[in-house]
């Protein structure tokens, strides 16, 4: 009988200790399955991340590639990258890149659209000299150089600020502001014929000038007064159909502009030696976007050789530029600098594409001397719309991502 | 009955009186050890799922299925503190993805008090609100969500933080603890991302 007792005594035991046992070991399990399982997810997701990027550099390096990756072994995982172009008119292409580890699948979409040089507050290949951003120097959109960017004290940069080569600070204690964020080592070279395809698009849909020194060119809302010399005659006409894809180019000619530009254009002068636009008052915008944000009035100022503020009565008392500059060979500044008189400010509303950075005045400390300050603001539209034809970089930029 | 009958008694007793001593111990030590792990499990079960969340929603800021309308996405965080943080992102309202729809979303640590009546004296809610909707609380015992932000330059922001578009860089750090535990013992799990990388903030 006890020997029975004593049995049951072990057996009962041994069944407490053993359901005991077995459910401690389910909550140890289910405890380390939650690891586990985030680490699968992390991994996954860390794969489809490596995928669109992997696929978003080979667009960059060719963007014609729409080859994408199918099955490819990577970190103990599987990788599959699709490339798809989702709208063919504006070039849009989208990075569709699924990571798989254990079983769990991880998605990353990147949208992606062509890179225009109009996206910039501020572009330069040459910053002219040892010419330092100062405390008090604001750019307030998107700044690249392919020079050093030099700062001294504390410059604000409210877009993302690129540089092929690095940051300089003197002094050492300079504290610049990046508030969209700083890259180094990003090489994007103004291209040596941007200029052509737009020549091919004014022939194509848009209006080219020949054979002509100068062409004033005065946009009146929606009319566009044309002369071909300082007291030669005027001819007007509507604007819109003058330039149905809104591209006016002068080939081998001095343009030189101003007026109220009611829709989008681009007005380009090329030539070796003249290919320069002067400005010789006022250039705005019908609507100015600060004010209406629907504007769709957006203006093109592209020149191969210098954009200049010209020497004039008009503009000795500020001079108001809506648009984005594009100086492929030289630079933006104002005609006779250092001895034309102190001529108020220039009130730009757009951006500036230069190869070299030119002068606009000279100053004594705080005060000008001679020509004008400066008060440059980003227009915001130009982070993804640009004006007709404006030149791009020849790569995609990612506008979007998904994780 | 005999002197050797009474041993017998008495020392069945005895023995008896000892394997119950002991089942009692063992009862109490196996209550202890089922609820020390039971919540540890479901410790480890929320701080798990919170920091998937979190991690989600910080990789979308300035997210939009629309692109086009978030103009500056470098702009999207709008208030950037130690434990609160809101932005502006696309949210997966209805499970369905994202909807096109610009929306602000704020993460907040609320104070212990608003969690009196549980025993840890540490928890809070952690909030996650949607377009200034009335703030739900769940309890998952964090007891810290603790934010620190660095520039493009990778040094660290001082408080407060002026321009939140300064912010290029995130690190978390999320602790859960249980919200009730056996003798006032807590456990506690931590979990921290050293550098998120919200892409969108600076993908132009």
């Amino acid at each position: 009988m006890a020997g029975k007792a004593a049995l049951f005594l072990v057996l009962g035991f041994s069944i407490i200790f053993l359901t005991i046992g077995k459910n401690f070991g389910g909550l140890s399990t289910r405890a380390v399955d939650n690891l586990t399982d985030y680490y699968t997810e992390t991994v996954a997701h860390d794969i489809a991340v490596s995928g669109a990027n992997m696929a978003a550099n080979k667009v960059f390096l060719d963007p014609t590639w729409t080859a994408g990756y199918h099955d490819v072994s990577y970190a103990n995982g599987n990788l599959n990258v699709t490339v798809n172009v989702v709208d063919a008119f504006k070039n849009i292409r989208q990075i569709n890149s699924v990571g798989s580890f254990n079983g769990v699948t991880s998605n990353v979409s990147v949208t992606l659209q062509p890179s225009k040089f109009s996206k910039f507050a501020y572009y330069s290949i040459s910053e002219g000299g040892t010419i330092y951003w100062i405390t008090g120097d604001t750019v307030w959109g998107p700044f690249h150089t392919q020079d050093y960017l030099r700062v001294s004290g504390n410059p604000v940069f409210w877009g993302k600020a690129t540089t092929k080569r690095k940051l300089i600070k003197n002094p050492s204690s300079s504290q610049p502001k990046f508030y969209g964020g700083f890259e180094k080592g990003v090489d994007l070279p103004l291209p040596t014929d941007g200029l052509t395809p737009i020549e091919n698009a004014a022939d194509a849909g848009g209006h080219k000038f020949t054979g002509q020194d100068t062409v004033y060119l005065t946009f009146a809302v929606d009319s566009l007064k044309i002369k071909y010399s300082y007291s030669g005659p005027t001819t007007t006409v509507l604007t819109s159909a003058y330039a149905p894809n809104g591209v006016i180019f002068a080939k081998d000619a001095v343009v030189r502009l101003q007026g109220i530009v009611k829709g989008q254009y681009s007005v380009v002068a090329s030539g070796s030696t003249k290919g320069k636009i002067y400005l010789d008052d006022n250039i705005v915008y019908n609507t100015d976007p600060r004010v209406d944000p629907t504007s769709e009035d957006m203006l093109g100022i592209i020149a191969k050789n210098e954009i200049f503020i010209t020497d004039n009565a008009a503009n000795n008392d500020d001079i108001n530029i809506h648009g984005s500059i594009y100086s492929e060979s030289k630079g933006f500044g104002a005609e006779h600098y250092s001895t034309r008189p102190i001529s108020g400010e220039i009130n730009l509303l757009g951006g500036i594409v230069q190869n070299t950075r030119q002068a606009v005045g000279t100053f004594s400390g705080s005060s000008i001397n001679h020509g004008f300050s400066k008060r440059y603001r980003y227009d915001e539209r130009l982070m993804f719309s640009s004006p007709p034809m404006y030149p791009g970089t020849g790569s995609f930029e990612i506008v979007s991502w998904l994780e | 009955m005999g002197f050797s009958d009474i041993l017998d008694l008495a020392g069945s007793m005895l023995i008896g009186g000892l394997i119950m001593l002991i089942l009692f111990r063992m009862n109490d030590a196996a209550v202890e050890n089922v609820y020390n792990n039971g919540g540890e499990l479901s410790l480890q079960q929320n701080l798990a799922v919170t920091a998937q969340v979190l991690e989600e929603d910080f990789r979308k800021i300035g997210y939009c299925a629309t692109w086009k309308k978030i103009i500056d996405p470098s702009k999207s965080i709008l208030l950037a503190d130690s434990n609160k943080i809101k932005f502006i992102t696309d949210v997966d309202k209805d499970g369905s993805g994202p909807d096109g729809i610009v929306d602000t979303l704020l993460y907040a640590l609320g104070p212990a008090s608003e969690l009196a009546q549980t025993p840890n004296p540490r928890d809070r809610f952690l909030y996650r609100i949607v377009n200034n909707e009335t703030p739900k609380g769940v309890n998952l015992g964090v007891t810290q969500f603790k934010l620190v932000y660095f520039d493009a330059l990778g040094d660290t922001i001082n408080f407060p933080i002026t321009v939140p578009s300064e912010v290029y860089t995130i690190e978390i750090n999320l602790t859960v603890e249980n919200t009730s535990g056996y003798n006032e013992q807590y456990s506690s799990a931590f979990w921290r991302q050293i550098r998120l990388v919200a892409r969108n903030l600076r993908n132009r």
